[in-house]
């Protein structure tokens, strides 16, 4: 923290700027898209009038004259109630000279500033005097979003104390003995408390370390958009999960991978608006880009509604069983020709590689026609994690919990073509002697082996070792500056006892990376291909249909819609694809209580599952709507996509 | 610093050692380039450890018992030597030497030391290990 008080409001000032013009690009690029709030013009206004009044008592007189002009074209637009699209642009380079001026980085901007008056005189076909009219007053109080500015090495030295409380309570334990903790209520009463405090602290440092997905997803709408025109093509970028928490560090090193991977999507996944309307495709494509925490894992996944991949490569992918492995080769591309924008995809390669430096996985789905995701799995926490201690040829591993799917004891070992395999519930699983896997020379495995069964990458192996001992939540250290990239650990720990366990990388168990490797792993098992699940909505208002269609289809369903009750029961009968049923209370003939009825009555689907939205939200309303037979029932009010996905996911057991 | 490595004498600068401890236990590292021993919990750190006498391409008479800790340019790393023989001055390199790891070499009491350049040893070890 500076002791000048000019330079921290300053510091301030800053990030609220950049805050603000963040919301300026969103809400230009939505106006732009047709789809922007009726408030868009008087947030915009908002944000230029409120960037002018800090420049102003801070003397940043380069960015005051130009939010001053910004606010003028807004004025005009507010005056005459239209927004002419060819405002656009102009705005957005304004906002990007905004943003070089806040940085104190660009030079002033006359040419600008002539540019913004002249499309304000022209497209509005007004001159506005020189002066604005009454100052108003900001929507937002100042000191607001006032927060104490920690450096973020202190933060480190916090979660690295955590780390060494982690260590001391495991050398407490370690002291006191297992008897001793067990029998003595005061030790273990007192150890319990340990705990309790130890968990809270870990929780709080832990968040001081993560921050919103959203921090470095403000420019990417605006990337698209530009990478977008250059290409020749329409798409708009969807961001969801923008409040997800994410690890600082991974956070910011995901900046320039994300952009990858929104270049490949626009520049190699989805088509020209031609090539779309051909395919019976809205001309305007969507990349969504989504992060969601999932368990001790965080999922950022790219996705688009292009061509998808091209057949030989999904070939190529089943027989080794990793889209992602493929995509990552060098020199792999999924566009027919190369174009100047999105290289050759050999980028992709680098981002598998940056994610799984940390620890985390990368995986790729796509289906022809109907488009391609990438996920990046990463780990909450970069400092701590939780993970399977296991022991072979004495010495100790670490394998992320997260990875884990199960543990079990090799009794039966199957032959396939040759190599070793287990068969689990139905399906086989590669075999192997951990020590191989990581390249060490052991004794021998003792009889009935434990395995652990590990998943990464869409593929799973198990490992066979001499015993498991336990999890734990251990500390990640670096294996030192001098092995930066010992491939295949993730780090090592030390355990209470001082001994150190390597953590390994589940991604590069589960990898063929070798020859030798690769004749150890049995054949990957051919998943079974599913259609995604149809979804029937009935729902008299185009606007909800629509929008419901769109979060369903965005979330890889295939939706059909009907505008009345009296429809369904008719659709459900025909199309018995339709795995669940989304209805609107109130219909003009038919409502969704009937329909519920309806469709319970009719024998052959009468166990379809129905989810009945509406904005009745109490409880005699709800209370009908389960005596209908209705599965769910969700308030408008409080709909928003994540629960209804969650609730279509869970009702058509995907 | 002079020690002991394989039989032969080197030394290294006293401002680039940390401190000298007994080996102690090292967990292997498998995968790792051959100069890796593996990594040795120094006092709740993660220290690598490297076979200086495999760096040095020398063979060993026999397992090396000490550990040298160095430090230079923020990065730390261990090596296993036979032993510290004295810490004193010594005359600064007199003879050039070809190797990529010293400094050059110079006779103190008739034995002929190679002086250990820390930062081309650990750039070296990076290199290997990257």
């Amino acid at each position: 923290m500076t002791d000048d008080p000019i330079a921290e409001f300053l510091e301030l000032f800053r990030d609220e700027a950049n805050q603000r013009l963040d919301n300026m690009v969103d809400t230009l690029l939505a106006v732009e898209a047709g789809r922007a709030e009726p408030n868009a013009v008087d947030d915009l206004f908002r944000d230029a009038h409120t960037i002018k009044g800090g420049a102003g008592m801070l003397e940043l007189e380069d960015v005051r004259t130009l939010a001053h002009a910004v606010e003028d074209v807004l004025q005009g637009v507010r005056d005459t109630g239209s927004f002419p699209r060819e405002l656009i642009d102009p705005l957005l380079r304004a906002a990007d000279a905004l943003r070089g001026h806040v940085a104190g980085e660009a030079p002033g901007s006359p040419d600008l500033l002539d540019e913004l008056a002249a499309s304000r005189a022209g497209v509005l076909g007004t001159t506005l005097p020189a002066v604005t009219r009454a100052e108003r007053t900001p929507a937002t109080a100042p000191g607001e979003r006032r927060a104490i500015r920690v450096p973020p090495q202190k933060i480190d030295r916090l979660l690295d104390l955590v780390g060494e409380t982690v260590l001391h309570r495991r050398r407490l334990e370690h002291v006191l003995g297992e008897e001793r903790i067990a029998t003595d209520e005061l030790v273990s009463d007192e150890l319990d408390l340990g705990e309790r405090l130890f968990d809270e602290l870990k929780d709080a440092a832990i968040k001081m370390r993560t921050l919103p997905f959203s921090t470095i997803t403000g420019p990417l709408p605006r990337a698209v958009r530009d990478i977008a025109v250059a290409e020749g093509k329409d798409v708009e970028l969807v961001v969801r999960g923008e409040e997800t928490e994410l690890d600082r560090v991974i956070l910011e090193s995901l900046s320039e991978p994300l952009v990858h991977l929104l270049r490949n999507a626009v520049g190699h996944g989805v088509e020209t608006p031609r090539e779309r309307k051909r395919a019976g495709k809205p001309e305007r494509a969507t990349v969504e880009l989504r992060a969601e925490q999932r368990g001790g894992s965080v999922e950022v996944a790219v996705a688009d509604d292009g061509r998808g991949v091209a057949p030989e490569v999904l070939a190529e992918a089943k027989s080794i069983g990793s889209l992602a492995e493929v995509l990552a080769r060098a020199g792999f591309s999924t566009a027919e020709e190369v174009t100047e924008l999105s290289g050759r995809g050999v980028g992709f390669d680098a981002v598998k590689r940056h994610v799984e430096s940390f620890g985390g996985t990368v995986e790729a789905r796509s289906e022809p026609g109907r488009g391609t995701e990438i996920i990046l799995v990463l780990p909450l926490a970069l400092a701590l994690i939780e993970v399977l201690l296991v022991e072979r040829g004495n010495q100790a591993f670490g394998i992320p919990l997260a990875n884990v799917e199960e543990a079990i004891a090799v009794e039966d070992t199957l032959m396939l073509e040759g190599k070793a395999a287990l068969e689990l519930r139905g399906r086989s699983v590669a075999l192997s002697d951990l020590s191989e896997l990581i390249g060490a020379t052991s004794p021998p495995l003792p009889g009935r082996a434990p395995a652990i069964v590990v998943t990464a990458g869409g593929r799973r192996v198990a490992a066979a070792c001499d015993r498991l001992l336990g999890e734990d939540e251990v500390v990640v250290k670096p294996l030192g500056a001098l092995l930066p990239s010992a491939r295949g650990y993730l780090g090592a720990a030390i355990l209470g006892d001082g001994r150190i366990a390597l953590l390994l990388d589940p991604a590069s168990l589960t990898r063929p990376a070798t020859a030798r490797l690769r004749a150890l792993v049995a054949p990957p098992r051919p998943e079974t291909e599913r259609a995604p699940s149809k979804v029937l909505v009935v729902e008299d208002s185009y606007t909800v249909r629509e929008l419901q269609r769109s979060i369903l289809e965005a979330a890889g369903y295939r939706v059909e819609t009907a505008r009345d009750g009296k429809e369904g029961p008719e659709r459900v009968e025909r199309d018995s694809d339709i795995e669940l049923v989304i209805t609107d209370l109130e219909m003009p003939e038919m409502d969704g209580l009937a329909l519920t009825r309806a469709i319970r009555a009719r024998a052959e689907r009468s166990s379809l599952p129905v989810v009945i939205v509406t904005s009745r939200g109490d409880e005699t309303d709800r209370a009908r709507g389960i005596e209908a037979g209705a599965d769910a029932y969700m308030i408008k009010r409080a709909f928003d996509q994540q629960t209804l996905l969650e609730t279509v996911e869970r009702l058509v057991g995907r | 610093m002079r020690l002991r490595v394989a039989g032969e004498s080197y030394a290294v600068p006293v401002e680039d050692v940390l401190e000298v401890a007994e080996l102690g236990e090292i967990a292997p590292v498998p995968g790792a380039h051959g100069s890796v021993l593996g990594v040795r919990n120094l006092r709740g750190e993660v220290l690598p450890v490297f076979d200086l006498a495999a760096v040095f391409g020398i063979p060993l008479d026999r397992p090396p018992s000490r550990l040298l800790v160095a430090e230079h340019g923020g990065k730390r790393a261990g090596f296993a030597i036979d032993e510290v023989t004295d810490v004193g001055e010594l005359e600064a390199p007199a003879e050039e030497t070809e190797s990529a790891f010293l400094r050059g070499a110079t006779l103190d009491g008739g034995v002929l030391v190679g002086v250990v350049d820390v930062e081309r040893l650990f750039s070296a070890i990076e290199e290997e290990n990257a």
